[in-house]
Parts: structure tokens; sequence; C-alpha cells
């Protein structure tokens, strides 16, 4: 299943997806759409037919009123007109009053048995009228236009049932003309004899009138039948949907099969078509009691549901505005998703090249502990992130420690970045340069240039010159180191300015004499600065209290000494800075027993160089050395002292050199001294000796072949003088 | 120190005899002058009786050395002893001469 799948994800491109989710989302949308409507649809069908049913009721009170009114006024007057039958005059004033109490009454009167009064028509038949001009009496309507009333229902069915009856509707044709309704009592004279009937005719135009002054909808209307259906009260003729009306009859003559019982009562209802193609139906029942007659309601569809369609429009737009909504939730869910996946990613790649990058770092570090019998030295360097902006360094050149320890400003990947330029440079410069504030100088020049992020690093540079214990140093901003003697004391330092500010700024050298035994301890801030949990800091008396507990401790017990207490202070608070420390201790070398000792001096003049070279040589014979390396001395010493030769004073100015040879059991020692101007042999650059003979230059081979040929090669600048010492060890 | 140069067989061979030291280079390069200024033969230098070599002899056999090879001309080296060949290896000077 899951292989299927997998096989369907495959061969389904995105595109693919999306087309898919949209047409999925649309057939969604209609099918909500479609279900609204249905269900809209059905409420709004409940909702007529339980409106058509109380319209029906209200129509049904309203009809039934009017005949019970009518039933009412007849049947109350009628015994008092009984009494009357005497004389036609007060039957006439009797019908007049009858007539006059109700607006919808078109006619009221009285119809007798053929005969029944002596000096009478056969036929008599009093009647009164409702007309637009008055209320008109007539004595005798009988054979008026051939009337003949015991033709008629109202008279022949209460005659000869002896109970009131509702006639049919028919035109008045005697005197209104108007479409009416007779309610009809027989009448009992005193004999207990039907006398003949009193009737009421009711104008079912006033009937319509009120039955149609009120509709459900505009175009709906009423109709009032009778028991079998025929018309007896319609809508106005001024009515929109008039000609509709017969259609509605029809059906309903025709209903057996198509009515439907409404739920819950006894009214039925036929749904149909009109001819202008109209959707409708037809509500219809019967009334209660007599007379038994029908009242349909017409309603059509466009109305009834008129809302229904807006409804759906606006269903649809808002489900679709839902969905779309719901769409960007979605996408923006799904790419906030990858967006994640991606930053975590980024994150992991970014936290791999970190990892690395703290690694370069660390392996930047001397790792080789180095063993000398003049130093004892150690360092840490603990970052408070993944790479830091702490760094230290010690490299030996020429009997010379080079060390420094900085501190770039800020933490993080771009002061590391700007330190290791730094470190780079103080290993690169100081290869060539043994004058701490000459290579700050130049470190000073390089940061400077291009530093437009205002990064700063504070540096200090030292230089323990072995043999002597001379230290050059140059502080550029940073912590002051600790010289520690009996106790811990500040070394005096010229605090210039951090390296980076000032292109311009001249960096001051110092110089300080290391006794026996002494250590110099140099930090950055991360451990002064050290907080714990309430933001104090470790403090710089505290750094002095510890070194003074650990007198004669070596470097790396000073340290350890050191970074326990530090630790012990913050107490697990989180590490702020990166901290680090380096440690020198000066052991100076013992002196070995001198068993020979040569001097000679010369001025600066090549035509010397043979004198120098005899010199040499019978050194060398003296001490009994093999042929081979008297003459690589020989060579060695020429090379240096022609250097001074060359260099030492200015082109045509005199000077002394002085060059004193001693020999140990162990060792030769060659010290070169002039008092010219301050010059480093040492500095110059090695002789590439791979390069062809196009390539390579005339000169600098004599300090490379002094290099090669002597174990250690060392300038001091001691009191104005310069002093090379050159050293070969014997086997 | 002593020098000659003398043309054997097509080719200018100059010896040299004795200590080239910085002193004598400044004498040695004015008599090697001819091979400076040599433009069509190859040059041989017999250094079978030469003691001793400082750097700026080294310079002077380089400065030979490169004005022959802008003619085409290879320089050789003859005889050299022990202690100067091994001068030779240390600048790698070695790699730059014919030897015989």
């Amino acid at each position: 299943m899951k292989k299927l799948l997998a096989k369907i994800k495959k061969h389904l491109n995105r595109r693919t997806w999306i087309t898919l989710i949209i047409v999925f989302a649309a057939l969604l949308l209609e099918l909500f759409s479609w279900a609204q409507y249905y269900y809209t649809k059905q409420l709004l069908e409940d909702e007529l037919e339980k409106k058509a049913a109380i319209e029906m009721t209200m129509k049904a009170i309203l009809v039934k009123s009017m005949l019970n009114t009518t039933e009412q006024v007849l049947n109350s007057h009628v015994t008092e007109i009984t009494k009357l039958t005497k004389d036609p005059d007060d039957i006439h004033d009797a019908l007049r009053t009858i007539v006059e109490a109700n607006d919808y009454f078109t006619g009221v009167g009285l119809a007798f048995k053929p005969g029944y009064y002596e000096g009478h028509d056969e036929l008599y038949e009093p009647w009164a009228f409702n007309t637009k001009d008055g209320v008109m009496v007539k004595d005798n309507i009988a054979m008026r236009g051939g009337h003949d009333y015991t033709k008629f229902k109202f008279y022949s069915e209460p005659m000869s049932t002896g109970k009131p009856y509702w006639s049919d509707p028919y035109i008045d044709s005697v005197e209104t003309h108007s479409f009416i309704t007779t309610y009809s009592v027989p009448i009992i004279d005193k004999n207990g004899q039907k006398a003949g009937v009193a009737g009421i005719d009711l104008s079912l135009e006033w009937l319509s009138d009120s039955l149609n002054n009120r509709h459900m909808y505009p175009s709906s209307y009423c109709l009032l039948l009778t028991n079998d259906a025929k018309l007896i009260s319609q809508p106005a003729k001024s009515h929109a949907r008039y000609k509709d009306f017969d259609d509605a009859i029809k059906l309903i003559n025709d209903s057996t099969g198509r009515a439907r019982v409404v739920a819950k009562s006894k009214i039925k209802v036929i749904e149909f078509d009109t001819e202008d193609g109209k959707e409708a139906c037809v509500f219809f029942h019967h009334m209660k009691g007599n007379p038994h007659w029908m009242i349909a309601v017409v309603c059509y569809d466009d109305e009834v549901y008129a809302g229904l369609n807006a409804i759906r429009l606006r269903t649809g737009l808002l489900m679709l505005l839902g969905f779309l909504l719901l769409g960007y939730i979605i996408y923006r869910f799904l790419k906030n998703n990858k967006r994640m996946a991606q930053n975590e990613l980024e994150h992991e790649r970014l936290n791999t090249e970190l990892q690395v990058a703290k690694r370069i770092q660390s392996e930047m570090l001397p790792h080789d502990y180095i063993t000398h019998d003049n130093f004892d030295i150690a360092a840490s360097l603990l970052s408070a992130r993944e790479v830091g902006g702490d760094i230290y360094d010690y490299f030996l050149r020429d009997d010379k420690l080079f060390f420094c320890i900085g501190d770039a400003s800020g933490k993080g990947v771009a002061s590391a970045l700007i330190m290791s330029v730094t470190h780079s440079m103080f290993r690169s410069f100081g290869s060539r340069e043994s004058h701490p504030a000459r290579i700050m100088q130049k470190i000073n020049q390089a940061v400077c240039h291009g530093n437009d992020s205002s990064m700063f690093v504070t540096f200090f540079i030292g230089v323990l010159d072995l043999p002597t214990g001379r230290l050059q140093y140059c502080n550029a901003g940073h912590d002051t180191p600790q010289l520690i003697d009996n106790k811990a004391r500040d070394l005096d330092v010229k605090s210039n300015i951090p390296l980076g500010v000032d292109i311009d700024w001249f960096y001051e050298g110092q110089l300080a004499e290391l006794k026996p035994g002494n250590t110099l301890l140099l930090y950055t801030d991360g451990l002064t600065e050290a907080m714990d949990a309430k933001h104090d800091q470790f403090g710089l008396q505290r750094v002095k209290d510890t070194i003074e507990q650990h007198q004669g401790d070596t470097p790396q017990q000073l340290l350890d000494a050191l970074h326990a207490m530090c630790a012990d202070f913050v107490s697990g608070a989180v590490q702020s800075d990166d901290l680090t420390m380096l440690a020198v201790k000066f052991i100076p070398k013992e002196e070995e027993e001198i068993i020979l000792h040569r001097e000679l001096t010369i001025d600066n003049s090549l035509s010397h160089v043979p004198e120098v070279n005899d010199f040499v040589k019978s050194f060398g014979d003296e001490l009994k050395l093999e042929e081979k390396d008297t003459q690589n001395l020989k060579l060695a010493i020429e090379e240096a002292v022609v250097n001074v030769i060359n260099y030492a004073y200015p082109t045509g100015e005199k000077g002394d050199i002085n060059i004193e040879a001693t020999a140990t059991a162990t060792s030769l020692k060659f010290k070169i001294i002039d008092t010219g101007v301050a010059f480093a042999p040492t500095d110059a650059p090695d002789v590439d000796t791979s390069l062809t003979a196009e390539e390579r230059q005339i000169g600098g081979l004599g300090i490379f072949l002094v290099r090669q040929l002597m174990d250690t090669i060392n300038y001091e600048r001691i009191e104005g003088k310069n002093v090379l010492t050159l050293t070969k060890k014997l086997s | 120190m002593k020098t000659t140069i003398n043309e054997i067989d097509g080719k200018l061979v100059a010896t040299f005899e004795g200590e080239l030291d910085t002193a004598a280079a400044i004498e040695v390069e004015k008599d090697m002058k001819p091979l400076y200024d040599n433009e069509d033969k190859d040059i041989v230098i017999d250094c079978e009786k030469l003691e001793y070599i400082a750097s700026s002899g080294l310079r002077i056999l380089l400065g030979i050395l490169k004005k022959a090879k802008s003619h085409g001309h290879t320089v050789t080296l003859k005889g050299l002893n022990d202690d100067i060949k091994n001068v030779f290896k240390m600048t790698g000077f070695i790699n730059l001469f014919n030897f015989e």
C-alpha cells in the first residue's frame, strides 16, 4: 500500500497536486452550496406551509365572521319580521333597518309563499337594496324581468327543509346586478305554518376585497369556492396574476391524486406550472360547518424562494472566501513548515560550520607543548560560544619566545574572524620582525585597513630573549599582565590604544628584565569580569590573591588554580565572555664552564674578512675541531660579519666590530657586536632554494647560510649595540 | 685567490684556486668580466683547487650562470670538494649548474 502511494506520489508532480486540490475544493464548495440550498428550501417550504395554514385559517375566520354576522342579523330579525307580516309598510321599515346595518349586505327581503297574502300578488317579495344612491325599498320585486323566486334555491331549500340555507353565488339580476350569495331562513307564522323565507344578500365582491386586501406574498391571492369548487370570491381584475385563478380552480376540481396533504393539517396543496411557465402552488381546504365552502391560496415559487438564490449566492461566496482563507492558511502553514525545515537545515549547517570553525580556531592555537631549558609555558582558552574573539599564541624563533594574547571586541563569528586575521598577522610579521612594537604597528595598519565594521582588538605582544631574560613587549589596550616574583605586580604597560582604531597610532614598545623564576601572566577580561549569578565580577584582586596562594607553582598549576577559583566563584552561572590565560615562567640556563675564549675587533671593512676567517680557523684548530666543521664555522661567521660590515654603519662611516668566541664542553658561541644602527639580520626573509636560476635573486644568501650552518642565531639590541649571537652545539 | 680563463675546445674554461671569501670576491668579480661578456660559448669552471667559497662567491657564479643562460649556453662546474658541494646543496645551487 505504501509502495503504491509512493508510486502515485512520484508520478504526480506539484502542478497536478494543486489542480487536484482545486478541483476537489470546487466540488466540495458546490456540494456544500447545494446542500445549503436544499436545506434552506426545505426550511422555506415548511415556512410557506405554516404561513399558508395561518393565512387560510385567518381567511376562514374572516369569511365565517361575515357569514355569522349575516346569519345572526337575519336570525335575530326574522321573528320580529314574522310579527310584522300583517302590515307590509312595517315590513319595509324593518328591511331598511337591516340592510343599513352592514356594508356588505346588498339587499335584504322576504319571499312569501305564493298566495300567502290576500290582496297582494300571487308572488309577493318585498326587498330592500343597498345601492350607491342609498337604501331603496321595493314592495315587490317578484316577476320583475321574469324573476320567479320560487325557482331559486334560496326559497325552495328552506321551504322544503325548514332549515337556513346559503345559496351558491349568483348575479342579482333584479336590482344591483352584483355578484352575491343569499342567506335565507324560513318564516314561520303564528299558526306554525311556513309563510315564506327571509333572506340577506351578501356582496361577494366585498368578500373578495376583504379576502384579498392583504397577501402573504406580493402576487399571491386568495380564492373562495363553493363546496363543489365554484368560484365565490376572486382577486380583483387588476391583480397581476388574475388570469391564473381559472387554472387553480380547475386543478382543485381535478385534484385526485395530485394533491398532497400538508403535514399535521387538513390543508391540501397542488404544485403546478402557470401558462407563462412560472412555478406555483395552491393550498386549499374546506371551511368547517355550513356553508361548506373552500378557501384556496395561490403562491408563486419565485416569490416564496426569492431570497433563496440570494442566500445561496451569499453562502456560496462566503464559503468560497472561507475556502480561499483556508487554502491561504494551509499554504502559509506549509510554507512556514518548509521554511522552518529549511531554517532547521540552515541552522544545522551553520552549526556544523561553527563546529568546523571552532575546530579550526582551536587548531590555530599552539598545541605543541614547547619544552625548553629557559622557560615553562602554559595557556588556556575557554570560549563562551562555539567560536570566540580571544586568542593566545606563542612560538620560538632564534632563541626568542614570541607570545601574544588578544581579545576582539564583541563575541562570536565576527570577532573570531577579525581575531583570526590579527592572529595570522602576528605569526606572519613575527617571523620577520623581532620587535613587538613594530609587529604591533604592522598588525594595526593591516587591521585598520578596511575595518569598516569598527571592530577593535586589544592585544599584547611579548618577545622574551631567552639567553638574557630581556622581555620586549608592546601593549595595545589590553588588560595589564601580572609579573609574578614573590608577589603579583602589574607589569608597567603603556596602554596605547587597541588595534583597528587609528591607523596612524605609534605603538611604543617597552622592556622588562625577567629575573630567574619570574612568571608573567597574561589574561583577557573574561577572567577578571567573570560573573556569578548576582552579576558580581571575579575581579583583579581575586586573581592576585590566587596567584599569591600559589607561589612557586608551574604555569600550568597556576592556570589550573585560577580556573578552579574562577569556576568556584561563578558557581555555574553562564560564561558570558571568552576566558583566556597564558603564563610564562623564565628559567635561565645554568652557566657552563668556559674552556676557551677569544676576541677579535676589526673595523667595518671587507678587507678584514680574511682576518676573521683566520680567527675562526685558529679557534677551531685550538679546539681540535674537524676540518669540515671549522670550514662551516668559518663560512657562518664570515657571512654574519660581512652582513654587519655591509649594513651596520652608513656608507663611509668607520666603526668597530667585535667578535667574541667562547667554547664550553657542549657548545660554541660567537657574539658579533657593533655600535651601528639597529639592524636585525634575523628578520631577513628565508631564501627559496627551489627556484630556477632565472628566478633566483642575487643576494640574501648570507643569513640563510648562517641559519643552515649554526644551531641558533639570535639578535638583540642591548644598550645601543647590536648583539648577534650564533651558537653551535658540539656533539 | 687565483683565477685564470682559457679557451679550450671552444669552451671558456675558468680555474679557481684558493679561498673565495668575500674580500677575494671583489677581485674575482672583476676577473670574470670575460665570462660575463661571453655570448657564444659554453662555460666550464674548474674548481679542483678551490678550497672555500662564501655567499659572495656563489653570487658571482649565479651572475655568470644567468648571463650564459640568457644566451642559451651552459655553465659546468668541475671538481668541487665535498665541503663546497655541501654549500651548493644547502643553497639549492646544486640544481642550477651542471657538474662534472
